[in-house]
């Protein structure tokens, strides 16, 4: 159990992890939907992102339900990217489910399942409601793990007014909820009693001088006054899915915190589509549909197709992005070829924004913007390299040498990158032409090579059912 | 009358009720929802315990809400009082107030409405507990600054009255703070009128005998 400790441990004082999208920090655009040339961490794509921009206006304005937006393009154009500057330009408020085509296959549910759950954790629900909560300034905190390492851990908190004074017992989620939010003697917080979310609102003034470095963002609170507990009128966002899962079963929320959810009933989803809508008129709670991503939407088949076909009809259904960079090819588990891999029928209901290649200067846009996500110093003639080295392999390509180049540049203890960096990673490490250059050389000297001729024809017919043609790769 | 809507509210519920040992167990069912339970005594007629099950909007099933008389201990509840090992028990709960902190209990009886606030070790100098109208409620100060309570009072509610000072009166005892509040008589007729009321309502015993005796004393 030493392994799992140590997870844990990591887990609370995580490190924010670098992600291939993470330096977009929405879609770059200003007040009347112009794009930006450099703008968030988007470069170039102009058409695309101000297209997106409109979109994201539509969700805002939530009138509109079960639009399909298609983003169509070739590899590394950047159709994630807008995705993820979408989410980011929509704020927290609103739900923006990202998955990708290939999550539906699982074995615990069907794919209409998945499908159904998707779509409806990105509809959002504002609810009014009087819940009970506790909040107080931490006086001291104390969780202790059994020195075996595993077996429950017990966790007391002491928390204070300017009234009074109570000490808590844990649970273990609870537990949790304190590490990941760091819960320090001083903070003031407040927890809700029913689901057992924590909630950090900022330290208190008296504590205001325990230390002389604070960051930025620390907020400084008076103490809360008066009881610990409290009705207050509260508004939660919550998904349909989410409401889903807390009825369908005894011990709701905290199938909801595991997360294995299995399969839930179609009459439980009327009932609580009822029930919403019943709020909604009495005007406790508020509708607040979001945004479906689904990436790789090609490797969806025609079945899941033909149930979006239905699904996105519905007056509760979010707005769809799908994403692809298929041309025509053939539309899973059929033998028919279609644009996109997406049945007509379902082209017809979508929009459709092209994402173009990036030209050289964009491309070098890219890359510096990605050196600094990095932390990476590199002189501009390296700069320039990679910029080539990009145009004639792969943005993606060009992107993985930036990480590896700052690690051999710190190896010999310099702080910027030059053009000699660059070239040792690019000999160290091949691209995928140069790969497959090499494969095509030296075919005779790799094993199984005369199979391969045979099952390449036996194959063929077999992949038609099972895999989305992932192997051939564009057909323009 | 100023507790008219109260026995208004009352029977306008669905009521059933039912009689087990020497207490009188009534359920209402209340149009808009709401539901409440009641025991009262055969004895006295005094109402000993009281809940409410209010709506929910998220969760499936409300829970009840003691307003009145113990809360019903669950065995096992919480950490099983140092039974460490029992680690199924202690996964279960989100948050609890440890076995050490204040629990307040709520009492009726003929003359009083009766508070105590067990787990309270301070002296009795340490407690202010004063009668806030604006509130419409009964305050629990501390002057260490260690406990802090408002309570409010229903009853009084009910028959659109506001607490007062005079009535209260306090005493402290093995850790126990006791706050008793004397009935006023307007809450005696509202009771009186609430047991007429349930008279009516259908159950295995009679209720007669029980009546005359009260409106006798």
């Amino acid at each position: 159990m030493a392994d799992g400790d140590k997870i844990e441990v990591r887990d609370i004082t995580r490190i924010e992890r670098i992600g291939a999208h993470s330096h977009i920090r929405g879609l770059g655009l200003d007040d009347v939907l112009e794009a930006r040339a450099v703008s968030q961490g988007m470069v170039g794509q102009k058409d695309a992102r101000r297209a997106a921009g409109v979109v994201v206006q539509m969700v805002r304005e939530g009138k509109i339900a079960g639009r399909c937006i298609l983003l169509a393009g070739e590899p590394s154009t950047g159709k994630t990217a807008i995705a993820v500057g979408m989410a980011q330009a929509l704020g927290t408020e609103t739900p923006f489910t990202s998955m990708s085509g290939s999550e539906i296959y699982s074995l615990e549910m069907s794919k209409t399942e998945a499908l159904s759950q998707a779509l409806r954790k990105s509809i959002g629900v504002r609810i009014k409601e009087e819940t009970e909560i506790i909040e107080g300034e931490v006086v001291e905190i104390q969780i202790d793990r059994p020195a075996t390492g595993t077996g429950q851990k017990i966790g007391k908190v002491t928390l204070k007014t300017t009234e009074m004074e109570t000490n808590y017992d844990l649970g273990n989620k609870i537990i949790e909820c304190f590490m990941k939010e760091k819960i320090q003697a001083g903070d003031v917080i407040t927890i809700d009693k029913a689901s057992g979310k924590v909630t950090k609102l900022g330290r208190s003034f008296t504590r205001a001088r325990d230390y002389d470095a604070t960051g930025a963002q620390t907020r400084f609170v008076q103490c809360p006054e008066g009881e610990l507990q409290k009705r207050k009128e509260v508004v939660h966002t919550v998904t349909l899915h989410e409401i889903d899962v807390i009825n369908s079963r005894t011990h709701g929320f905290l199938a909801l915190f595991s997360g294995d959810t299995g399969e839930i009933k179609q009459e439980i989803r009327d009932q609580i589509n009822n029930k919403v809508l019943e709020w909604r008129e009495e005007g406790k709670a508020e509708i607040n549909p979001g945004v479906l991503f689904i990436d790789e939407v090609h490797m969806l088949d025609i079945e899941c197709f033909s149930y979006l076909n239905r699904a996105l009809e519905s007056d509760m259904a979010p707005v769809v992005v799908m994403a692809t960079n298929r041309g025509i090819t053939r539309i899973r588990g059929t033998n028919y070829r279609s644009p996109h891999g997406i049945p007509i029928d379902l082209l017809d209901r979508m929009i459709i924004i092209r994402t173009v290649p990036y030209t050289e200067k964009e491309i070098k846009e890219i890359l510096k913007i990605r050196c600094e996500e990095e932390d990476c110093l590199m002189h501009p003639d390296a700069l320039t390299i990679l910029t080539r080295i990009a145009t004639d392999t792969s943005l993606r390509y060009a992107i993985q040498l930036i990480t590896t180049a700052n690690l051999v540049c710190r190896r010999r203890k310099a702080t910027e990158v030059t053009t000699e960096d660059v070239k040792k990673v690019y000999s160290l490490f091949l691209d995928e032409n140069r790969s497959s250059q090499i494969l095509k050389e030296y075919q005779d000297e790799y094993m199984f090579n005369e199979i391969q001729e045979v099952s390449d024809c036996e194959i063929e017919p077999k992949r038609e059912e099972t895999g989305g043609g992932d192997e051939q790769p564009m057909e323009h | 009358m100023s507790y008219e809507n109260w026995l208004n509210y009352l029977r306008s519920a669905e009521k059933h009720s039912m009689i087990s040992g020497h207490c009188r167990k009534m359920h209402y069912k209340f149009p808009d929802g709401q539901q409440m339970a009641e025991e009262y005594s055969m004895e006295t007629g005094i109402v000993q315990r009281r809940a409410w099950r209010k709506c929910k909007q998220l969760m499936g099933e409300p829970e009840w809400e003691v307003e009145l008389g113990e809360t019903p201990r669950q065995i096992n509840q919480g950490l099983g009082g140092g039974d460490a090992d029992n680690s199924s028990i202690s996964n279960d709960f989100t948050l609890l107030e440890s076995s050490s902190s204040p629990v307040i209990t709520k009492r009726i009886t003929k003359k009083n409405i009766e508070w105590r606030i067990r787990n309270l070790p301070y002296p009795i100098q340490v407690y202010q507990v004063t009668a806030e109208p604006d509130k419409r409620a009964i305050v629990v100060r501390t002057t260490n600054k260690k406990y802090y309570k408002v309570i409010s009072v229903p009853e009084l509610d009910r028959c659109n009255l506001l607490p007062s000072q005079a009535n209260i009166s306090t005493h402290h005892q093995y850790n126990t703070l006791i706050i008793t509040y004397s009935k006023p008589t307007l809450l005696n007729e509202m009771e009186a009128q609430v047991l007429l009321l349930l008279k009516n309502v259908e159950t295995e015993t009679d209720m007669e005998a029980l009546l005359q005796g009260l409106l006798a004393k």
